[in-house]
């Protein structure tokens, strides 16, 4: 099974990320190559724990792109979710659907690595 | 074939500049940067930049600082910035137009209609770029050809009045050096440099209106009667009648100093000038200003009538108000700037004509 195959199974809207790259499997399975880095570069849960909800934001929208781009539905959908419940002075909701996503993202993060 | 453009690709994310990168790099070289400051030494280093792809959100320098800006230096105009955001507030969004930016890209983006967005606007700003180049070329070309209608008009009243052109010349040196003194000096009196080249070409044809006066009394060796003297002091009425017959050959700003200066540089601060009998701060400072230029070039060059005072004699003669009474804070600009007065002035006099 393909890292594409893989990563669908996991929720990637694979189809969806293909036509972004113009159906270019080698170019779509390259940038989600890079996804473990930008995911270790804005980690969100220490942002919560350090009590730093600015920084949270900052990295949880950071991310919510990336994962857009790339088509990582599940992941895009939580971190727009907690964007918007920071922005809307709910951190306590952010923090509780960041943590439910979490899972998600190392399952994902370890199938790109695997296939690295 | 198609000129390869450069895009600029400003993220603090690798991943999202790659992206864009290879959208992109089929058809344009791509620079890259990860924060606004990187950004701006790019832009304003003179690379040309086709088009900036900037994200909003970054350390350091922020996206809206970098439009802020590009507003600053005037780049905006030229470089189109899309803004490739993940839905930013819209509040960000509307400052990010406010400060031109062409568009908003949203995040998750389809390639290809980011690619046709962006080659699009790439496309229209250069069309627009040469215009305005073409434009500025034919607007120099019109107003040197200008400048060089009214320095060839001035010229001819020069000749014919004994004098050779470079009264003119020396008339404007004079009035640059000491507009820009009391400009220095006083703030009240201070002008943009814009302002001040505008007087200086203006201060060319202050003399225009000689061309309307006989010559037995222009060019009459000895002094003048009350009756010629009342004829030659048209001069300055005439040279406004004149102005008005031609206000095309110059622009609007030109034309008002013009007609200023041509009409007030024979008016005195103690109100005993002509053709008004201004007073004080009645007159404009470039009027007043040409007045004392006009005079002190008048006392160090030789006339017809009389020959030429050295430059000590001159500003004796003037601080004597032995020429009428000038501005106290203009003869204060002129004593400050006395040596670089004298330096330029007899640079182009030579100091073959003195006494």
């Amino acid at each position: 099974m393909s890292m594409i195959d893989e990563l669908q199974t996991l929720g990637v809207n694979t189809e969806e990320g293909l036509g972004r790259f113009m159906n270019k499997a080698s170019l779509y399975e390259r940038m989600l190559g890079k996804l473990p880095k930008a995911v270790a570069d804005s980690e969100t849960l220490p942002c919560f724990e350090n009590g730093d909800l600015q920084a949270a934001e900052v990295n949880a929208h950071t991310l919510k792109g990336v994962m857009g781009n790339l088509s990582v539905t599940p992941l895009y959908e939580g971190y727009s979710e907690v964007v918007r419940l920071l922005r809307e002075g709910d951190p306590i909701g952010a923090r509780t659907e960041l943590e439910r996503i979490l899972p998600i993202q190392e399952k994902i993060i370890a199938c790109i690595l695997a296939n690295a | 074939m198609r000129k390869r453009h450069t895009i600029l690709i400003v993220d603090d994310m690798e991943i999202n500049r790659e992206l864009l990168a290879n959208a992109f790099e089929e058809a344009y070289d791509i620079l890259q940067a990860e924060d606004g400051e990187e950004a701006l030494a790019i832009i304003n280093s003179g690379t040309h930049v086709a088009a900036v792809l900037l994200d909003l959100m970054m350390p350091k320098v922020n996206g809206l600082a970098v439009l802020e800006n590009m507003n600053h230096t005037g780049k905006i105009r030229q470089i189109p910035v899309f803004i490739i955001t993940a839905a930013d507030s819209e509040k960000m969004l509307m400052d990010a137009y406010h400060l031109g930016a062409v568009d908003v890209i949203m995040k998750p983006y389809l390639m290809q209609f980011l690619r046709c967005r962006v080659d699009h606007m790439v496309e229209l700003y250069m069309h627009r770029n040469d215009l305005e180049e073409i434009v500025h070329e034919q607007v120099a070309q019109l107003s040197a050809l200008n400048q060089s209608m009214i320095e060839t008009l001035a010229t001819i009243i020069e000749f014919r009045d004994c004098e050779s052109g470079e009264h003119v010349r020396r008339i404007c040196n004079l009035t640059d050096i000491l507009m820009t003194t009391i400009g220095e000096i006083y703030p009240e009196y201070a002008l943009p440099r814009t302002e001040v080249e505008k007087i200086v070409n203006s201060a060319v044809l202050h003399d225009v209106g000689k061309i309307a006066i006989p010559d037995a009394i222009l060019n009459k060796p000895g002094r003048l009667t009350d009756e010629e003297f009342k004829t030659m002091k048209l001069h300055t009425v005439r040279g406004c009648e004149i102005l008005q017959k031609i206000p095309s050959i110059m622009t609007e700003d030109v034309y008002n100093y013009s007609y200023d200066i041509c009409r007030h540089h024979h008016e005195r601060w103690d109100g005993r000038g002509y053709p008004d009998g201004l007073k004080g701060d009645e007159i404009t400072i470039w009027a007043q200003v040409v007045a004392l230029a006009d005079v002190y070039d008048a006392l160090t060059s030789p006339r017809c009538y009389k020959k030429a005072f050295s430059h000590e004699k001159a500003v004796e003669m003037i601080f004597n108000n032995e020429c009428g009474v000038f501005n106290p804070k203009l003869l204060y600009a002129f004593q400050k700037c006395m040596e670089e007065v004298r330096l330029a002035h007899f640079s182009i006099l030579g100091e073959q004509e003195m006494e």
